[in-house]
């Protein structure tokens, strides 16, 4: 039986539906159920339902053996595992914004506010720069309105949220969209089923397959 | 060989002490520290870049050894055209990989040390499968080259800076990523395609070697293949090829390893349980004259898999009454243990003691209570 660590909420919903339709269908998943570990017999799948954060951790110990999750979450977490696929959805980039008109002082360290500090310090240990991470949780776009932080690093959908706050993006670090992992012992003892599951995503849906 | 139960750790490092040293290895112990200077200098080697350090009375700072074969290959001194054999268990002092605190690890492999040859490489490679066949029945030794991965990215003239960009997506087996960038490197086309193969170049071995030989540029890439399959068609012989797989997506550090490298996995535990491979080049760093090939074993991310706990605490729970006389209960509680029964005897029995059997002294012998 092949563990599937799934993000819960919205890029979760979005997942199941991709492997459903490529032939890992779960009914219970089709309910509104709240258990967190729903198997599938037919499929040959369980789906654990767990925090977006910790997928890649449940993966990276082999408590899943594949899982889907964030390339922000990835990369923050740096977990040893394989990155097989990108799925191409939930699209959206890793950005640096400030307030509009920001103009930075480098005759000091910059103030990062962000949910990010192993992708901010990265970054910013790239460009050489010296830098003040304040980690916060949430709502990372009113640091810089308040003057907590000079900017933040933090992901940008459709920029619209920096918007309304008067805020804009100033660099795009990097890419980020949902990426299918694998957990590298997993990778050799159940090769057996992980690779169809590769193949089958990496094809279109087969309609009917799985009714 | 029947697998070995993984109740006891200690059966499993005394099962693997008498493998090694049938074959002619000899213990090397060491001391718990060295310079630090050791550890910085060769920081990459390092499986994490976390050492702990303190400063000795001379006010040399030290640390406490992180690693077992830089150490080896440091002291040892193989004469010329000779071959040293050892094999090691010790500590190790690294960061925790879920916290950050130092732990004490357990670290057991064989180094040789010398001038190495084909024998030589295949009886390590043996000895790698014989001790991931001590540790569970189903296991995986991934095998590579140091020089394949790196004859093609030379051939495509990349340099340092630039192979260093594409090897993490190469390791990861992260085909689209390492696509992008090696777009962004400018990497020759006709080499471009050859390149971005190599994060799926994984699998049973003959298949993977077959697949592998569509992407030899250079004399040396071609030699490497021929070397792996030699390896190959000797362990088949030997009928242990059953557990190899060839993975072109394992690449240790240039700096040190070139040659054969090699990691175990163990059904049971998720990550890595043995790595090894051949490091000239670190020996090299040291001014030694000689070869070296080895592997180790991390004890460590075998804990979990080791530490089945017992459903009992003893097997016999052996009850005795404050007045009864000492001599004869011992005799025959020694008696009992005599017959391979864990006895816990006692006239208080802890709350929770959990065993199968309780018995009474009636001051002869034990016994059965229900």
């Amino acid at each position: 039986m092949l563990s599937i660590a799934l993000p819960k909420g919205r890029l979760g919903d979005k997942v199941y539906k991709l492997f459903a339709d490529h032939g890992y269908p779960c009914a219970a998943m089709e309910q509104d159920d709240r258990r967190l570990v729903l198997r599938d017999e037919a499929s040959g799948v369980q789906y654990l339902l767990v925090k977006p954060s910790d997928v890649a951790i449940y993966v990276e110990h082999g408590a899943a053996d594949v899982g889907v999750v964030g390339k922000d979450v990835l990369l923050e977490g740096g977990n040893d595992v394989y990155e097989l696929l990108d799925l191409g959805f939930g699209a959206c980039n890793m950005c640096v914004a400030a307030r509009v008109g920001f103009r930075e002082n480098f005759s000091a360290p910059l103030r990062v506010a962000t949910k990010y500090p192993n992708i901010a310090k990265q970054y910013y240990a790239n460009n050489s720069r010296e830098i003040e991470i304040i980690k916060l949780n949430g709502s990372i776009e009113l640091a810089p309105i308040l003057g907590l932080s000079d900017v933040i690093v933090d992901i940008v959908e459709t920029g619209a949220t920096l918007k309304q706050n008067h805020l804009e993006v100033t660099h795009t670090i990097l890419p980020i969209s949902a990426r299918l992992i694998a957990n590298k012992a997993s990778m050799r003892f159940q090769a057996a089923a992980i690779q169809p599951l590769l193949t089958a995503l990496t094809t279109q849906p087969m309609e009917g397959k799985n009714s | 060989m029947e697998p070995l139960n993984l109740t006891n750790k200690d059966q499993l490092t005394g099962k693997l002490r008498s493998l090694y040293e049938s074959l002619g290895y000899t213990r090397f112990s060491m001391r718990r520290f060295e310079e630090y200077a050791l550890y910085l200098e060769n920081k990459s080697f390092l499986k994490s870049d976390s050492v702990l350090a303190f400063s000795n009375p001379d006010g040399m700072l030290m640390a406490l050894k992180p690693d077992v074969t830089l150490s080896i290959a440091k002291h040892a001194r193989p004469e010329r055209d000779a071959l040293e054999k050892v094999y090691y268990k010790e500590s190790v002092y690294r960061l925790a990989p879920t916290a950050r605190e130092f732990v004490e690890i357990e670290q057991m492999g064989v180094e040789a040390l010398g001038a190495i040859d084909g024998y030589t490489i295949a009886e390590i490679i043996r000895l790698a499968i014989e001790t991931l066949r001590a540790v569970g029945k189903d296991y995986v030794l991934d095998i590579s080259h140091m020089g394949f991965a790196s004859g093609l990215l030379e051939a495509a003239g990349l340099d340092a800076g630039q192979q260093e960009a594409l090897l993490p997506f190469i390791r990861q087996r992260n085909a689209h990523e390492l696509a992008k960038e090696i777009a962004r490197q400018h990497v020759p086309a006709e080499y471009a395609q050859r390149i971005a193969q190599l994060a799926g170049l994984s699998g049973t071995f003959p298949e993977t070697l077959a697949r592998a030989s569509a992407l030899v540029v250079s004399p040396g890439m071609e030699q490497v293949l021929a070397e792996l399959r030699a390896l190959y068609e000797l362990l088949d012989t030997l009928g242990l090829a059953g557990c190899l797989q060839l993975d072109f997506s394992m690449l240790n550090d240039q700096s040190y390893y070139n040659g054969v490298v090699f990691q175990g996995y163990v059904a049971g535990a998720p990550r890595v349980v043995l790595s090894g491979g051949r490091y000239d080049l670190l020996m090299r760093r040291f001014g030694k004259q000689g070869d070296a090939i080895g592997f180790a074993l991390y004890l460590d991310e075998l804990t979990y898999m080791l530490a089945e706990p017992s459903q009992w605490d003893a097997d016999v729970l052996a009850l005795y009454r404050a007045e009864d006389d000492v001599a004869a209960l011992n005799a025959a509680v020694f008696e009992l243990a005599a017959q391979g029964l864990r006895v816990f005897a006692t006239s208080n029995p802890p709350r929770d003691f959990r065993a199968p059997t309780t018995m009474a002294f009636d001051g002869r012998t034990f016994r059965e209570v229900t």
